[in-house]
């Protein structure tokens, strides 16, 4: 098995001749700046990489033991360059500061070349009992446009290892709504149980709808006769077109409620959909239009020379 | 085989949010009534997801910097600040 040669040192970003309070100093600043939750949910998959790096070259250069079995053996390598571990490397080892986020079983081939896999843990010793080892939980983003949030349905997702999963996109999934899947995170080692997989759903913005809350919004736009006479209008709802009642004197902005038509809640109930009215006046009036509006100004009974608010 | 989202997996009663965190339930009480957790479903013993991930979030801090509850629930809080701020910079933006 082919692995790179990894440089602990610098991954830490210190000097073969660190002491180990460099050593602790360098670590806990790199932990603290790449710890994959301190990082947004977009973010973290790619910081927990670095942070599991972080932690293996602490792992190593903080074990006086491993320390100088990775200076002896490393002696001569490049980070980067194809490794051959020397003959009787390997073996079991023992975790001297468990994070929650080395799950063991996370560390590189390069590692497990030099140090072996962890096979035991404890006071015990090297045969000591084998101790189960939860998987890590994974957060993703789960991206949902707003026709998924009316529909519902099935989606596939991979999820790492390369799995598909199929999720049932629930009723009442909004923007920022989690769903955790429970053991469908890391694998846990040595029979530990898996860890939970948590989806974070984002809603792409749509070019018909705006979701606020379990209502959306959509654009009415009306003619100036239609907004001053009212009449009936055909509008595409998500449900199919309707005939939506637009009634006289209706202003720029107006929310008009289309009962029911909006996001469907977890109590099989929906929220609501408003079209806003806005007005739109004819940019390249026709000549019967134009005397149309030269009639309607000279009948004009309207108090002020201009309409004295929006 | 497709997976069908049962209610477990968008809200948590106490007892599962607790093995959803790997804490025990005496713990989970404290934190509660320490205000670092709060019920966020139907009723006052519902707990979304969302709380769960969060809680682990801040465990996981508790455990691996050091940090303590009260300043990992405030990380928490803040990181999300900043994901809610990068989605409207990018919503924005499309626009």
């Amino acid at each position: 098995m082919a692995v790179k040669f990894r440089d602990y040192y610098e991954v830490l970003g210190v000097p073969r001749t660190a002491t180990s309070d460099d050593i602790k100093r360098a670590y806990r600043q790199l932990a603290r700046k790449h710890h994959p939750d301190l990082q947004p949910v977009a973010e973290r998959g790619r910081a927990a990489e670095r942070f599991k790096e972080i932690n293996e070259a602490y792992e190593v250069l903080s074990d006086p033991e491993k320390r100088s079995k990775y200076d002896t053996v490393g002696a001569g390598w490049k980070g980067g360059m194809d490794f051959t571990p020397p003959p009787g490397a390997g073996g079991e080892w023992r975790s001297a500061d468990a994070s929650s986020f080395d799950d063991l079983g996370g560390f590189s081939d390069f590692f497990a070349s030099l140090f072996g896999r962890p096979t035991s843990t404890g006071r015990g010793g090297r045969t000591g009992v084998r101790i189960q080892v939860p998987g890590n939980d994974v957060e993703a983003e789960l991206p949902l446009t707003v026709e998924d949030l009316l529909r519902g349905g099935k989606r596939r997702i991979t999820v790492n290892g390369g799995r598909s999963l199929d999720v049932q996109i629930p009723p009442g999934a909004r923007e920022g709504v989690v769903m955790r899947l429970a053991g469908q995170g890391g694998p846990g080692v040595n029979g530990g149980p898996a860890g939970d997989l948590y989806l974070h759903i984002r809603t792409a913005p749509d070019p018909h709808y705006r979701v606020t809350g379990d209502d959306l919004e959509m654009e009415l736009p009306l003619w100036p006769w239609q907004a001053v006479l009212g009449g009936e209008v055909r509008v595409d709802t998500p449900d199919g077109p309707v005939t939506l009642k637009v009634p006289p004197g209706t202003q720029s902005g107006s929310r008009l409620r289309l009962r029911g038509r909006g996001l469907p809640r977890a109590d099989g109930s929906r929220g609501d959909l408003y079209a806003i009215a806005r007005i739109v006046v004819p940019e390249r009036p026709s000549a019967r239009e134009r005397e149309a509006y030269e009639a309607l100004k000279r009948g004009a009974t309207a108090p002020t020379d201009r309409p004295a608010r929006v | 085989m497709p997976r069908t989202i049962r209610p477990g997996e968008v809200l948590l009663s106490f007892d599962e949010l607790a093995t959803a965190a790997g804490i025990t339930r005496g713990r989970l009480g404290r934190l509660i009534r320490l205000g670092l957790v709060e019920a966020t479903g139907p009723t006052t013993s519902t707990f979304t997801a969302g709380t769960a991930a969060q809680l682990r979030r801040m465990i996981r801090l508790h455990v691996d910097l050091g940090v303590n509850y009260i300043g990992a629930a405030i990380i928490v809080d803040l990181v999300q600040r900043l994901e809610r701020l990068q989605a409207e910079m990018a919503r924005r933006r499309d626009h």
